[in-house]
């Protein structure tokens, strides 16, 4: 399996100069391709220090970030920008989607953002809202869909553009359990017809019991790296 | 491009009602700026307008003494030169309109008053002056008639009609006396209190031979082809001219004192104006800087979307330039119809501040101008609020951090 994200001693303090905190701690870990990783660990673990690192929005203060054999660590800024969208999917907590955009549009954005051609746009799109269930939503903007419907929209947004890998940063926590487990539903899905990397940071423990590896985080350190193979 | 203009646009009526309000203030201070300028302007346009009209004309040439000293005795000479000169000019001057001019006492039985006698060609300066719309009674001169035209407001203190005659007495050229007795032909309104008060036109020929200065002018009036060429048609005629003998004066050099007091005033206006843009801006920035609070989230997920900064600084900027540009748009399309009605419908003033601006010698109206620079000027001051308003936005998306370290070093500390 080809691995698509490597850290070295990946670490990241915050606030050095005043009251150093080592929110990442040294952490070294693989991700390979096609793969349903759930990182855990209680709240200031250092979970979303490590997806931000991972996804370029942050820069670790030592180690290496290497995705697709890039280091990604010391890239410049504007650089940063091109590489996440090409590479990288995102999927956040809240606030997901672009308000003043309707669904088909939030969908199309990162693609029109990689000049893709408007026609291929508009199918990949209709197709990935209808992958998400949302066929008939295409023309809504966000305010006139639930949070469930919102985070499929955001999902569909990440893959859309069929990125190397998609970070999903506790994307269930709001949504109540029917949501969820459609939500989850689709993403298990997806990666597996898509082949698409995820990697998600939760507390949520029906994210964790479908994750085939479950990553936790202590302190900023890994502290347990389980693999599920047997879950589907 | 137009993904950046679609969520500018879009970005503004996230907020209906804010963006509303900021827009109408915009609106209302560019329908207030229109409207002050426009009466300000109409006003000076209509001083000059008449003053040209009626008095300087747009050109004047002169004896080379005669605007120190305006006296008879710098009367010029219009020779063979000066109407070789003239020729030269065709092209480009439409008319011009010569005068002889000087102040004479002038007599009734029982009143005798200071007048400004003025000797013109009268189908010339009817042309330039319309004086003959303006008769209230009588009939206008011809010329060589030895009849006079009385200003009505002068007719009205010596208290004279029609067919009475008028002993006329001055200085006329190198010490002549002139004198003559002058039946009245005709009574004209100049509106001009100042000169309708003190006026008396004969023609050109019986007011040479009144001040004895045969072929001699106090001004020849040059009327350009197109008057906003006037100065450069001053230029030429000023370069071709004996500057040893003749003067040639703009309106505008002739005007100096009313210019610069009307310059003055309109910097009066302007400060108020720009007090007025002031509050604006900061109304502007107002709305600018709650829209970029409330958006640092949407700002977080652009950026991890790939949105370039640049790009998103756009945004940002048009939402600036959007705002300001709808509201002076709206403004001046609500000024426009009612200052193209006060345009054609100049306000009529009563009371003491009519009597202040019969005073000084004009009419008692505000008029409006059309002039498209009050327009466009409106569109230039509400672009560099729009612009400075818009760089603030800029700066705040060019520094924003998309992960907020000191949120997370403070929850760090409060876990542990």
């Amino acid at each position: 399996m080809k691995t698509v994200i490597e850290t070295k001693d990946l670490t990241k303090i915050y606030n050095s100069s005043v009251a150093p905190v080592k929110a990442v701690n040294k952490v070294s870990l693989d991700f390979v391709e096609g793969e349903f990783t759930a990182i855990v660990g209680p709240s200031g673990s250092g979970k979303n220090t490590f997806l931000n690192l991972i996804g370029g929005l942050d820069k670790p203060t030592e180690g290496q970030v290497i995705i697709d054999d890039t280091d990604i660590s010391g890239m410049k800024e504007s650089k940063l920008f091109d590489f996440r969208l090409k590479n990288i999917g995102f999927v956040f907590q809240s606030y997901n989607l672009i308000p003043v955009l309707t669904a088909k549009e939030n969908v199309s954005f990162i693609m029109l953002l990689q000049k893709e051609s408007k026609a291929k746009m508009e199918k990949r799109a209709v197709e990935m809202l209808e992958q998400v269930g949302l066929s008939e939503k295409l023309n809504s903007r966000p305010g006139q869909l639930s949070g469930g419907q919102q985070q499929r929209v955001a999902v569909a947004r990440a893959l859309a553009s069929k990125p190397k890998f998609v970070l999903a940063d506790e994307p269930t926590a709001n949504l109540d359990t029917e949501s969820a487990f459609n939500l989850l539903d689709i993403m298990s899905r997806l990666n597996k017809e898509e082949n698409i990397t995820l990697i998600f940071s939760t507390h949520d423990q029906r994210v964790i019991d479908r994750a085939r590896r479950v990553i936790t985080l202590v302190d900023g350190a890994v502290s347990k790296d389980e693999k599920f193979e047997s879950r589907k | 491009m137009k993904l950046i203009l679609t969520l500018a646009w879009r970005n503004l009526w996230r907020n209906k009602r804010r963006t509303l309000i900021t827009i109408s203030s915009v609106m209302f201070a560019v329908i207030l700026a229109v409207f002050i300028f426009s009466m300000e302007q109409g006003s000076y346009e209509r001083m000059i307008d008449t003053t040209v009209k009626y008095s300087t004309g747009y050109i004047q040439i002169q004896d080379i003494l005669y605007d120190d000293e305006p006296s008879m005795d710098y009367a010029m000479l219009f020779d063979d030169d000066i109407k070789e000169l003239l020729e030269e000019f065709k092209e480009e001057i439409d008319y011009y309109v010569p005068r002889l001019q000087s102040f004479a006492l002038v007599a009734t039985d029982e009143i005798t008053r200071g007048s400004m006698v003025i000797g013109i060609d009268p189908v010339l300066e009817d042309k330039m002056s319309e004086l003959s719309d303006d008769m209230v009674e009588g009939e206008f001169i011809a010329s060589g008639d030895d009849g006079i035209v009385v200003a009505e407001g002068l007719a009205g203190i010596l208290n004279i009609k029609i067919g009475d005659t008028l002993v006329l007495l001055g200085q006329g050229f190198h010490g002549a006396t002139a004198s003559g007795l002058y039946p009245v032909k005709g009574i004209v309104d100049l509106r001009l209190p100042d000169l309708n008060n003190n006026s008396i036109y004969m023609s050109l020929e019986t007011a040479q031979w009144f001040f004895a200065a045969e072929n001699r002018l106090t001004a020849l009036i040059i009327m350009p082809e197109n008057p906003s060429q006037t100065n450069q048609l001053a230029e030429g005629l000023n370069s071709k001219i004996d500057s040893e003998w003749y003067n040639v004066l703009t309106w505008e050099e002739m005007l100096s004192d009313l210019l610069t007091l009307m310059q003055f005033d309109m910097a009066g206006t302007w400060v108020l104006m720009m007090i007025l843009y002031i509050v604006i801006t900061f109304g502007l920035f107002g709305t600018i800087l709650t829209m970029m609070i409330e958006r640092r989230q949407e700002f977080r997920l652009l950026f991890s979307l790939g949105l370039k900064r640049i790009k998103l600084a756009a945004v940002c900027f048009f939402e600036s330039v959007f705002i300001t540009f709808t509201g002076a748009i709206a403004g001046m399309l609500l000024a426009f119809p009612v200052v193209l009605y006060f345009f054609y419908n100049p306000i009529p003033l009563t009371g003491g501040m009519a009597e202040t601006i019969i005073d000084y010698g004009f009419e008692p109206v505000l008029p409006f101008s059309m002039t498209p620079s009050i327009f466009y000027t409106q569109a230039i001051i509400v672009f560099l609020i729009s612009f400075v308003v818009g760089l603030f936005p800029v700066y705040k998306v060019f520094k924003f951090k998309i992960v907020d370290n000191k949120g997370k070093s403070l929850k760090r500390k409060r876990n542990s």
